[in-house]
Order: structure tokens, then C-alpha cells, then sequence
């Protein structure tokens, strides 16, 4: 009966919390006979907790509690265009409470402070103790303005705000979001958190509200690992939505409202495969990586966009309040990219990449401090936007297509018009692996094997695995009708000498025209000095002489090459 | 309160009881019975507000009034949430005002305006209302319906019989009546005419 009866107890509790309008059902109901565990011994009164009906201070709204003046550590963010001051109006009402430095039964109509249950005094340690420290806060007593959505460029003007959320005499507060009299939708919030509801009457993040997918996808979480949703009672990631990442108290990264210190965490609690179904955690930890843990603070959301102090985070490269899962076609940016800002061909910032490459050409062009190529070439450039520039006398087709307009060896369905994308040399390697550079066990994250290892004596077509994905090693090697010998010769046939490689005579990006010619550089000719250098005569180039031929000037391998001529 | 009048109060209260009477109900020996305050050399109780003949007419309705009248503007309250329209106070709570502002002598009546008795303490509200429950306002069904938080006071019950409007509003209006009792009708603490535990004054008027 008893079980019988808690049953009933428990099945009818959602439908008294959802029906519970007054304040006297709330936990703000803090006399004797209110329904939590924080309440007065002895008082009956509901409202003495806060108002009174003569001699209130402040005199609106009647107030009865002692003013907390307070010296509060004040959030801030680089991204925070609103200047916020110490708490005010109602804020500073509910602070008299939720800041734990007053006594919930100090009010100014009774001489006694009126005595609490179970010895409390202050707000109890706990989410509702928000401390003097509200750095972890929601910034509250700033003024939103309609300059200041303009100024920040991602709030919704002011005078849209008709619906639950209201401003105080032009402010927002803490009554901006929370009514500490009714709780009909769970920590006295005004509209609900599901979908963020709440947030989204004032954030309006580009992209959000296309088909972002933090803010649609259905995924819920496997309950392996942390629990990503630890403060909300939501179960997908669309019901999440902002809180997927972000804590409006008590947060975890203060700056931002994070739910987590480290930038990367927010991201890898979920994208480890327990709620995303790719686990780019597990990528993170191969040998090759885009290393997001060596970086802390380094990143902010407001920095240039031609990075001036090398960093990586996962935000650099994915927007979460845009990021979708969607595919282009090279070169234009795919919907992971989407709404990241970039540096374009010419090396101007763009807000907004409309190509994959735009976005690589952050720390990959005129970014300073790269580290070198790891290969020591006769023309040296670390800045890929030069590397592959249109003009060049020879590039892989990144910005556009080729300036070969005859290469037999390319893959079905690629031709000499097609572009690829960057990524489609350096991604994560293994088949099925998430596209994007995460992490591979190849040097310089390469998708597939990519040997530089000069002087093999024995050909394996997987040296250059990363090369045949395109490049049909058949038609590399055909000896026939054009007499493709050059490559049979260097890769294959040469095993006394020893084999070179791929790399050797070919530099994978470019050869930029401000360095190299159309004759000497043509078919990404830019020997490798540590393998070929110059030949008796002191020379050490390549002269194109037509369609599938050249000559080469140079010494590799002891031998001496003066008019070498090559048909390929 | 004066301690004169709370010893002289106290000690009526002792002689009641003593009386057999019911302590705590009615005027008498209630902290409006100045009857035996040395100031009030008529001895009576109702002559320091009421005179049956001649009675003061300036504030609309009162009721054979006979106190001195305060001429104070008084500084009401105001909110960013409060949708009644304000006024300075009128009716019976002006009335009220004439002693409880702390202008006007309490033994300002019956013509004498020399007076020296003033009240002071927690009944002393002074002519700064900003602070005070607001009063003299128009407390409508329409003012409920743009507050949202008001029940509606020709519907809702006042738990003394009849609505809100008919048992507590004075012509519409929320007065200091509306919640006090000057002849102390029920043995309520601050001659409150509903009782607060549980704050059921206030709640019967604010659906929060």
C-alpha cells in the first residue's frame, strides 16, 4: 500500500510541478510550510522572505532583504561587447540570496534574523550559490541596446523581445530569464531550455538556424564515458542545443560560458563516438595530428585571420553554431566549414570561407612562424598560397584546375579540369576514417602512404600509395606508344644505384611563379637537395622541351646528368 | 507607538480580561483607543477621528470626520512592474495619512491644530509613501489582466464572504483599509483585517 501509494505520489508529481503557478509551491517559498528543504523553523509567511508592505529598501519592489553591495568578480570574454558593471536592479534583489553572504532569514521587518531548518543560515554550497565570483555567470545589469546587438552582430535587437524575456529598464537581469515566483518550467526559467528556447530569444547565431547540427541532430548518448548533458534533464543533442557546450552558471570555462576549461573538451565529450558517431578523440591521439591539447588560451573567436601566434583549436576550423554535415564539390568549403573565416587566394581575410583551401590558408600561407618543409627543395616556399597560385608554372589543382592540359595517368573520374581539395592528401588515414586532417599515422597527415625514403632497392607500389589514388601507377609505368621511361627508370628499373622517389623531382604543392619558370618547373619540377645536386658543369635544372619530354642538368645518385634527355 | 499609549493600552487590555471580556476585538483598548491619553482631554474614543455634527467635508466620503487634515504631497511608489495608474493618496486613506504621515498632531482635532502628540515608531510612515505598499489606486479586472499576477477582484473570493471588490476595495480603490482594520475588527496584529500566516493577505489579492 505504502509502495502502492509513493507510486501514485511519483506519477502525480509532474503533473503538480507542471500546474504549480504560485509562488507558494515553489522553492522560493521559504516558510515552514514551503515544499523544499531550505525553509524557515517556524515562519509562516511566504512573502517576508523578500517584500514587505512599509519601509521596503529598495522601495520598489517592496523590498525587505539587506542590500549585498558587494564587490562581485564581473564575467568577461573577448567576444563581449556589452560592458558590464556591478549587479543592479532586481540582480542585485536576487543576489541578496544567491550569493550566499547574507542569511535567508535577514530581513529588514523583523529585528531577528528568522531562523532557518536544519541549522541553514546562507544559500547552501550548491548551483544556487552563485558565490561573489560570477566570472562562471551569465553577465547580468548591462544594458542591451540595439547598438549593442548591432555592435555585436549576433544578438537579436531588443525591440523583439515581446515574449517572456523582458529587460529592465533596458537592462538584462536575472529576471530577464528566471520569474522567482513561478517554476512551472524547472529553475524558475521564463520560457524553456529545451531546443534553448530560453537563449535564442536573444542569441541569434549565423547559421544556427539553417540546419546547424547541434541544433537538429537527434543523437542521444550511449552512457559511455562523462555524460555530456550533466546540467540539463535533455537526452539528443537538438534539445541540448546551446548547452551542449555552454553552462550559464557555474561554468566549467568561464570565459564564454564553456561547459569545460580546456577548449577541446566541450567538443571531444561528445565527438568520441558515445554521442557523435565519428570518434575523432580516438584520431587525436595518432602520432600525425592537428594538435588542439598543446594549446590553451591561445585561441580566440576574434583573432585575425591570418594567424600571427600558431596555435590550433577545434574551433579554428569548425563553427559549432553552424558546422553540418554536408559535402561539396572542390573547391568549395563542405558543411563542416561552414561559416569559419579564411584568407583568399590573394591573402585578403574573408569572413566567411567559400573554399576549403580559404581556410587552410590561415596558418599554411602568410602565417609567420610555419615550420619548414620537410623536404629541402632547390626553390623553397612554406607559404601554399604561393604554392598554388594560378600562375604558377606548375601546381596541383587547389585554387583551380592544372596547368597540364594532357595528364593520361589521371583516375576516372578525375580529368585535367578537375580541382581537389586539400584534404584529399591530408586527412585522417584508413577507409571510412571522418574526412578532415585530424589525425594519421603518415607524416604531415597524410591519408594514405607517402615514402621519401631515397635509395630503396626494391619497388613497392605502397610507397606511393598517396600518388596512385590519382595517378594510375599503370599508365605511370607504360612503356608504350609515348615510351613513359622516366618513371619505369628512377622508381623501378635503377636498383644498384638505388630508387628515388616521387618527391625527389616532384614538389607536391607548386613551384610559384616569383621562383620558378615554365621551362625549369613545369610537371611540379623542385628537386630534392638532399638526393640531387649539381652537375660537373654546376648546373642542376630541368628544361621542359615539349610534350612528355625534357632534360634534365644535374647529379643524383653519382651520376652525372648534362643534357639528359627524357621522354615520359 | 507612544509608550504612553501602549502602557495605558496594555493596561486597559489587563482590566478587560480581567473583565471577562473577549481581549483583542473592537476599538476598545485597541492601539486607536485614546480614550484615556492625557492629551485627549474629552476622554472619548471616537471624537479623535469622528464628531457627529459639523463634521470636516473636504475629502469626499469621509466619514464625520473630525481630525485635522494633511495637506501633504506625498512621494509615492513607482516600479518598472507596476501597471496601476497612481495617485497623490485619497478617500479614507488620506485620512489615515493625517495622523500617520507625522504632520498632523494627533490631538489635532475638534478644531485644536496646536497639537504636540505625533506619532512615531513603525506606524510612523512619513510623507515619503515611495517605500509603502502602493494605495489609492483603481484595483479592476482590467488592471488584473495587465498585471497577470492579480487575481481578478470582482470574481475572486476575499475569504470574508464576498470578492475582493465588495469586502476590501473602496470604490474600486485599494486603501489603507483595504488591508487595515482601524477599528480593529478581528484580533489580527497590526489591526490587519485578514491574517497573514502563511501570508494570506497577501496572497489573496497577489496570484504569484
Amino acid at each position: 500500500m505504502l509502495r502502492f501509494s509513493a507510486l501514485l505520489f511519483m506519477s502525480l508529481q509532474p503533473f503538480t510541478l507542471l500546474f504549480s503557478q504560485s509562488v507558494v509551491n515553489t522553492l522560493h517559498n521559504l516558510s515552514a510550510g514551503g515544499p523544499g528543504s531550505v525553509k524557515a523553523s517556524s515562519e509562516s509567511q511566504v512573502c517576508i522572505f523578500c517584500h514587505t508592505p512599509h519601509n521596503s529598501s529598495p522601495k520598489a519592489p517592496l523590498w525587505n532583504r539587506p542590500d549585498p553591495g558587494g564587490n562581485y568578480t564581473l564575467y568577461s570574454s573577448s567576444t563581449a561587447e556589452a560592458s558590464p558593471g556591478q549587479p543592479t536592479g532586481s540582480s542585485l534583489l536576487c543576489l541578496s540570496c544567491h550569493d550566499g553572504t547574507i542569511a535567508l532569514g535577514n530581513v529588514l521587518s523583523r529585528n531577528n534574523t528568522i531562523g532557518f531548518q536544519s541549522g541553514v543560515t546562507t544559500m547552501p554550497t550548491g548551483t544556487t550559490n552563485l558565490t561573489t565570483d560570477l566570472s562562471d555567470d551569465h553577465p547580468l545589469s548591462f544594458t542591451y541596446s540595439s547598438a549593442l546587438a548591432a555592435a555585436d552582430g549576433e544578438l537579436a535587437d531588443p525591440a523583439s523581445l515581446t515574449g517572456p524575456v523582458k529587460l529592465e529598464n533596458g537592462k538584462m537581469q536575472c529576471t530577464s530569464c528566471h520569474d522567482p515566483h513561478e517554476n512551472v518550467l524547472g529553475d524558475f526559467l521564463v520560457a524553456s531550455t529545451r531546443d534553448s528556447e530560453l537563449c535564442l530569444h536573444c542569441h541569434d547565431k549565423a547559421f544556427w538556424s539553417t540546419a546547424a547540427a547541434h541544433r537538429i541532430s537527434n543523437a542521444g548518448w550511449d552512457v559511455s564515458g562523462n555524460d555530456p548533458w550533466f546540467h540539463t534533464p535533455y537526452t539528443t543533442v537538438s534539445e541540448n542545443a546551446c548547452e551542449n557546450c555552454h553552462n550559464p552558471h557555474n561554468a566549467g570555462g568561464s570565459e564564454r560560458l564553456m561547459n569545460f576549461q580546456a577548449e577541446e573538451d566541450n567538443c571531444l565529450i561528445c565527438h568520441d563516438g558515445s554521442v557523435a558517431s565519428t570518434d575523432i578523440k580516438a584520431l587525436l591521439t595518432r602520432p600525425e595530428i592537428h594538435d588542439v591539447f598543446a594549446y590553451s588560451s591561445s585561441h580566440d573567436p576574434y583573432e585575425a585571420n591570418v594567424v600571427s601566434t600558431r596555435h590550433v583549436e577545434c574551433q579554428d576550423c569548425h563553427n559549432p553554431h553552424a558546422s553540418r554535415n554536408s559535402t561539396a564539390n572542390a573547391p568549395a568549403a563542405n558543411g563542416f566549414l561552414l561559416g569559419v573565416k579564411g584568407v583568399d587566394t590573394d591573402g585578403n581575410a574573408v569572413t566567411t570561407i567559400q573554399y576549403e583551401y580559404e581556410l587552410c590558408y590561415r596558418c599554411h600561407a602568410d602565417s609567420p612562424d610555419k615550420p619548414g618543409s620537410p623536404t629541402g627543395r632547390q626553390i623553397e616556399q612554406s607559404n601554399v598560397r604561393l604554392e598554388f597560385d594560378l600562375t604558377n608554372p606548375s601546381f596541383h589543382p587547389i585554387e583551380g584546375p592544372g596547368k597540364n592540359g594532357n595528364v593520361p595517368s589521371l583516375i576516372s573520374p578525375l580529368t585535367e579540369s578537375s580541382i581537389i581539395f586539400c584534404t584529399d592528401c591530408h586527412a585522417s588515414n584508413g577507409s571510412g576514417a571522418p574526412s578532415g586532417p585530424h589525425g594519421s599515422i603518415y607524416p604531415q597527415i597524410l591519408k594514405y602512404n607517402y615514402s621519401t625514403i631515397d635509395g630503396k632497392s626494391v619497388y613497392n607500389p605502397f610507397d606511393f600509395e598517396l600518388c596512385f589514388q590519382c595517378h594510375s601507377e599503370t599508365v605511370i609505368f607504360n612503356n608504350d606508344d609515348v615510351g613513359r621511361d622516366v618513371h619505369e627508370q628512377h622508381l623501378k628499373e635503377n636498383t644498384e644505384s638505388g630508387l628515388t622517389t616521387c618527391n625527389v623531382c616532384h614538389d607536391p604543392h607548386g613551384v610559384s611563379s616569383s621562383q620558378g619558370s615554365p621551362t625549369a618547373n613545369s610537371h611540379l619540377i623542385n628537386f630534392d637537395l638532399s638526393v640531387v645536386s649539381s652537375n660537373e658543369d654546376g648546373q642542376l635544372r630541368f628544361e621542359d622541351t615539349g610534350l612528355f619530354e625534357g632534360e634534365c642538368y644535374l647529379s643524383c645518385h653519382g651520376e652525372d646528368h648534362d643534357r639528359a634527355h627524357y621522354k615520359n | 507607538m507612544p509608550r504612553a499609549i501602549f502602557r495605558s493600552a496594555l493596561v486597559f487590555g489587563i482590566v478587560m480580561v480581567f473583565s471577562g471580556l473577549c481581549f483583542g476585538q473592537g476599538i476598545t483598548g485597541s492601539a486607536h483607543d485614546f480614550s484615556g491619553e492625557t492629551w485627549n482631554n474629552t476622554n472619548e474614543i471616537c471624537a479623535v477621528c469622528h464628531t457627529p455634527h459639523n463634521a470636516d467635508a473636504t475629502v469626499a466620503d469621509a466619514p464625520l470626520w473630525n481630525h485635522e487634515i494633511t495637506n501633504t504631497t506625498f512621494a509615492l511608489y513607482s516600479s518598472g512592474t507596476l501597471d496601476a495608474t497612481m495617485g497623490q493618496p485619497d478617500g479614507s486613506s488620506k485620512l489615515c495619512l493625517s495622523c500617520h504621515d507625522g504632520t498632523v498632531a494627533v490631538d489635532n482635532f475638534s478644531g485644536t491644530i496646536n497639537g504636540n502628540e505625533f506619532v512615531t515608531g513603525d506606524a510612523l510612515l512619513g510623507t515619503d509613501l515611495s517605500n509603502d505598499h502602493p494605495v489609492s489606486f483603481v484595483y479592476d479586472a482590467t488592471l488584473a489582466s495587465s498585471d497577470g499576477e492579480l487575481y481578478n477582484p470582482t470574481t475572486q473570493n476575499s475569504g470574508l464572504g464576498g470578492t475582493i471588490n465588495a469586502d476590501l476595495l473602496i470604490s474600486n480603490k485599494v486603501q489603507c483599509a483595504s488591508c487595515h482594520d482601524v477599528h480593529r475588527s478581528t484580533n489580527l496584529a497590526n489591526l490587519l483585517r485578514i491574517s497573514n500566516v502563511s501570508s494570506g493577505l497577501c496572497l489573496t489579492c497577489h496570484d504569484k
